[in-house]
């Protein structure tokens, strides 16, 4: 299917990239692990969204999150490079997880000769996605490995992902809080909006309401200079998911919308209630 | 490892490895550990000395035959006494010492005696500091010890047991803030509380078998659940009294040595006194002016080793520089002017950058807003007067100061929580002008009170002492309870486009009379939110923001 001469993009569950999609467009998605106590689960293959987030509410020991092995990711690497001899792997920003220093370590172990450039992406969810999908689109047409590693470092800086949340709890006990840790503590119930910037966890605001929040992502997406690409993806609110698709239909294709579920590996760090819109600058 | 019904059986060597392996974990921690410092003196070198105090612990455990037990956690306790650094190194040096009193003559070792070890060493901290502060390390180590008790009632398995022990620290790292103000104040968790759980989590992972996997993953800093107020004015303001210096030592005593002595001994000389150790050899502790006093005084018990002095002003100076190079995101800065404890706790917990007490009847002097303008450290200021009779004194600031600031003519306390609210990181001062002045206007406000004197407004009579509503200042409502006004007062707005009431009770008002209120408003509009918070607010029974 895909030609010998074709670079592969491999990116990781994080990025929340849809399964029909990935296969679509030719992306090998690494799970990374979640774990519920003793229980290891791959992510995305082992464990849906759907399951993921009935555990989440239901469990009482909250789940935690581990990369794959390096020599996991190298055989990924080795399997791939019988189809194709370059490799383009994006992955969920450095500054959150350690899957990017992983997949370095990786290159390091692979047994088949095949080139990988490695890109940061510097976000994580739908935000990483985006950067993804351009990156697929672009070797579909045959470019070369430099320019779609380029092409993806240059996304990376104008990918946008802003998440409504109910509660900071899982970010929190996550460790993952970052500077949004201005946003803890209110004594007034608030639905903060966090996103990832500069590949950390970036406070962009709170509503007092979730319907005012999902307003103001509205509005930020709005508010960008171009949009290329745009994404909503929701932890367990399909039906908001789609309103909320329906209404940026107003500003950009509406079929052109990327629909996606927060992955568990996410899911674990901003627990069961997120909505989330991404959005790549361009054209 | 021998498998043995119940539980596992671990030996000296497995020990020593365990706490190699939280050395290692520990060590990715330590520029986090050191940030968080603020307590007892924010020198920023906890993580530091930690790690140091584990090095020396487990070099030490090397030099033991390795596969007794008890000799390698001797050695570790010794190696720890003699290597530990700083207030949370020598309190994490007495977890090896009840490590190592309750393996003695033990050549290998369960969940269960591990447990006893964590309990011992915290009981044994507690007892070296001759004021124990809780929301330290301290606390993180006997709630640890706790939860590790807890668990080997229920199973031999050091794993499980260890597993709880982390879980239990983390909670404890989170709630260090709850119990010591100073972590609040500064929106940190305990350094050395945080220092003490990545160490336990090394532990676990290496009992997971998961040594392998640790060098990709990086321990993570605990967040408490509490709001993050002004952690740069706390450091950058300058400090008038100096700290002095840390003077530590180990003395191997020329006779029997008595701690409760040297410790009655020392505890005039300075601050943050610890004494541990035994009847040969005791580490002292100790922040003082005088280091050579001290030293004298060692020597008068016998030979010194591991001296270490470090000028803590020098640290502290170091310190504040890096902790302002990782600033909160906001180049603009916040000041709101509110009366009443818990409205004061609204606007702390929304991020604002300072307070100035004031409100109807006690307007604050330009003074007083100037100090908190100056107090700050951003150099671009939003005020926020939240009241009408208070806007013009803070249009005059601008004047007074080098710095930028610009205000929102916020009339009322809801109008003041909206701006707030809708503070934006990214932008820089005019636009959060913009944006802030735009969501202040978007709320109504309503306000109950007592008429102070009769008087006729337009058409109505108003008597003495009677409740009167207001809506964005206009006079609305007067009966004879203020619920019954504020209730009528909303039953006659347009509610149609409103989605939340907020309610904030003042000093004159009691819960369970607003509670009937709320119950009576959700009865009429089953489709807003109502929030009921404690304002606290003098004068006014209720302020309420429907929005």
């Amino acid at each position: 299917m895909w030609g010998f001469g074709v670079v592969r993009i491999v990116t990781d569950s994080p990025a929340d990239i849809p399964p029909v999609l990935a296969k679509e467009l030719g992306i090998v998605v690494i799970p990374l692990y979640v774990r519920f106590g003793s229980e290891v689960y791959r992510d995305g293959v082992d464990l849906t969204p759907d399951e993921f987030y009935r555990k989440l509410v239901t469990n009482r020991s909250l789940p935690v999150t581990s990369t794959p092995a390096p020599g996991e990711i190298a055989q990924v690497y080795d399997t791939l490079a019988e189809e194709t001899e370059e490799i383009v792997s994006i992955h969920v920003s450095s500054k959150l997880s350690a899957t990017y220093e992983v997949a370095l370590q990786a290159r390091e172990q692979m047994k088949k000769k095949c080139r990988v450039e490695l890109v940061d992406s510097m976000s994580g969810a739908m935000g990483e996605g985006l950067v993804v999908i351009a990156a697929a689109k672009e070797a579909r047409k045959g470019t070369g490995l430099e320019q779609v590693a380029n092409l993806a470092r240059e996304a990376a800086l104008k990918s946008h992902v802003y998440m409504c949340f109910d509660t900071l709890e899982f970010l929190r006990r996550g460790g993952r809080i970052g500077r949004a840790q201005a946003l803890l503590g209110s004594v007034l119930k608030v639905n903060p909006i966090i996103g990832v910037k500069d590949g950390e966890t970036h406070p962009y605001g709170r509503e007092r309401s979730r319907a005012r929040a999902i307003d103001r992502v509205f509005d930020f997406v709005k508010s960008l200079p171009s949009i290329g690409e745009l994404a909503v993806e929701h932890a367990s609110t399909p039906d908001e998911a789609e309103a909320l698709a329906d209404r940026l239909g107003g500003i950009f294709p509406r079929e052109r919308i990327y629909m996606s579920r927060v992955a568990p590996a996410v899911g674990v760090h901003v627990g069961p209630h997120v909505i989330a819109v991404s959005a790549l600058e361009g054209q | 490892m021998q498998q043995v019904q119940g539980g596992d059986v671990y030996t000296g060597r497995e020990l020593r490895e365990m706490f190699t392996a939280a050395t290692s974990w520990l060590e990715k921690s330590v520029p986090d550990i050191n940030a968080l410092n603020v307590f007892p003196v924010p020198d920023g070198d906890c993580g530091t000395n930690m790690l140091l105090t584990l090095r020396s612990t487990v070099e030490e455990a090397y030099r033991a035959p390795d596969s007794d037990a008890s000799e390698v956690a001797q050695a570790m306790a010794r190696g720890a006494l003699m290597g530990a650094r700083g207030n949370s190194g020598v309190i994490l040096s007495q977890i090896f010492r009840g490590l190592a009193e309750e393996l003695g003559g033990k050549g290998s070792f369960g969940g269960r005696e591990f447990a006893a070890g964590l309990t011992q060493g915290a009981a044994v901290a507690y007892k070296a500091l001759s004021h124990p502060v809780e929301g330290t390390i301290l606390t993180v180590a006997r709630d640890a010890a706790v939860a590790a008790t807890t668990a080997s009632a229920q199973t031999e398995s050091l794993c499980h047991i260890v597993d709880a022990a982390v879980s239990a620290a983390k909670e404890s790292v989170a709630n260090t803030p709850s119990l010591l103000p100073v972590l609040r104040q500064a929106g940190v968790v305990d350094a050395g509380g945080q220092g003490l759980c990545v160490v336990l989590e090394g532990v676990l992972q290496y009992l997971r078998g998961e040594v392998e996997q640790m060098q990709y993953r990086q321990p993570q800093v605990m967040s408490s659940g509490l709001p993050n107020v002004s952690r740069i004015v706390q450091l950058s303001a300058e400090r008038e009294e100096p700290y002095g210096y840390c003077t530590e030592f180990v003395v191997e005593g020329r006779r029997k040595l008595d701690r409760d002595k040297i410790s009655s001994r020392l505890a005039d000389k300075g601050q943050c006194l610890i004494v541990v150790g035994d009847e040969k050899m005791v580490h002292i502790h100790i922040h003082t002016f005088d280091p050579g006093k001290v030293l004298q005084y060692g020597c008068s018990l016998g030979i010194l080793h591991e001296i270490k002095i470090q000028n803590m002003d020098d640290q502290y100076r170091g310190f504040a520089e890096m902790v302002e190079s990782q600033s909160p995101p906001a180049s603009v800065a916040t000041v709101a002017v509110v009366s009443g404890d818990g409205l004061t706790q609204v606007f702390q917990s929304l991020g604002v950058s300072a307070v100035v007490q004031g409100g109807q009847t006690m307007n604050p002097s330009t003074r007083e807003l100037l100090e908190a303008v100056e107090s700050v450290a951003q150099d671009k200021v939003i005020l926020l007067p939240n009241n009408k009779n208070i806007v013009p004194t803070a249009r005059q600031l601008q004047g007074l100061t080098r710095k930028k600031v610009r205000v929102i003519p916020t009339e009322t306390v809801p109008q003041g929580v909206a701006a707030l609210l809708a503070f934006n990181y990214d932008a820089d001062l005019k636009e959060n002008v913009s944006i802030m002045k735009q969501a202040s206007s978007a709320v109504k406000t309503i306000e109950v009170t007592r008429a102070v004197r009769s008087a006729v407004i337009g058409k109505v009579k108003i008597g003495h002492k009677q409740a009167i509503g207001f809506v964005d200042g206009k006079l609305a409502s007067v009966g004879e309870a203020p619920e019954e006004v504020l209730l009528r007062v909303l039953q006659g707005l347009e509610m149609k486009q409103s989605e939340l009431i907020t309610i904030y009770y003042g000093k004159g008002a009691h819960r369970s009379e607003a509670e009937k209120v709320v119950g009576l408003i959700k009865r009429d509009y089953p489709n807003v939110e109502v929030e009921l918070i404690y304002g606290g607010q003098p004068h006014y029974h209720y302020i309420a923001s429907v929005e």
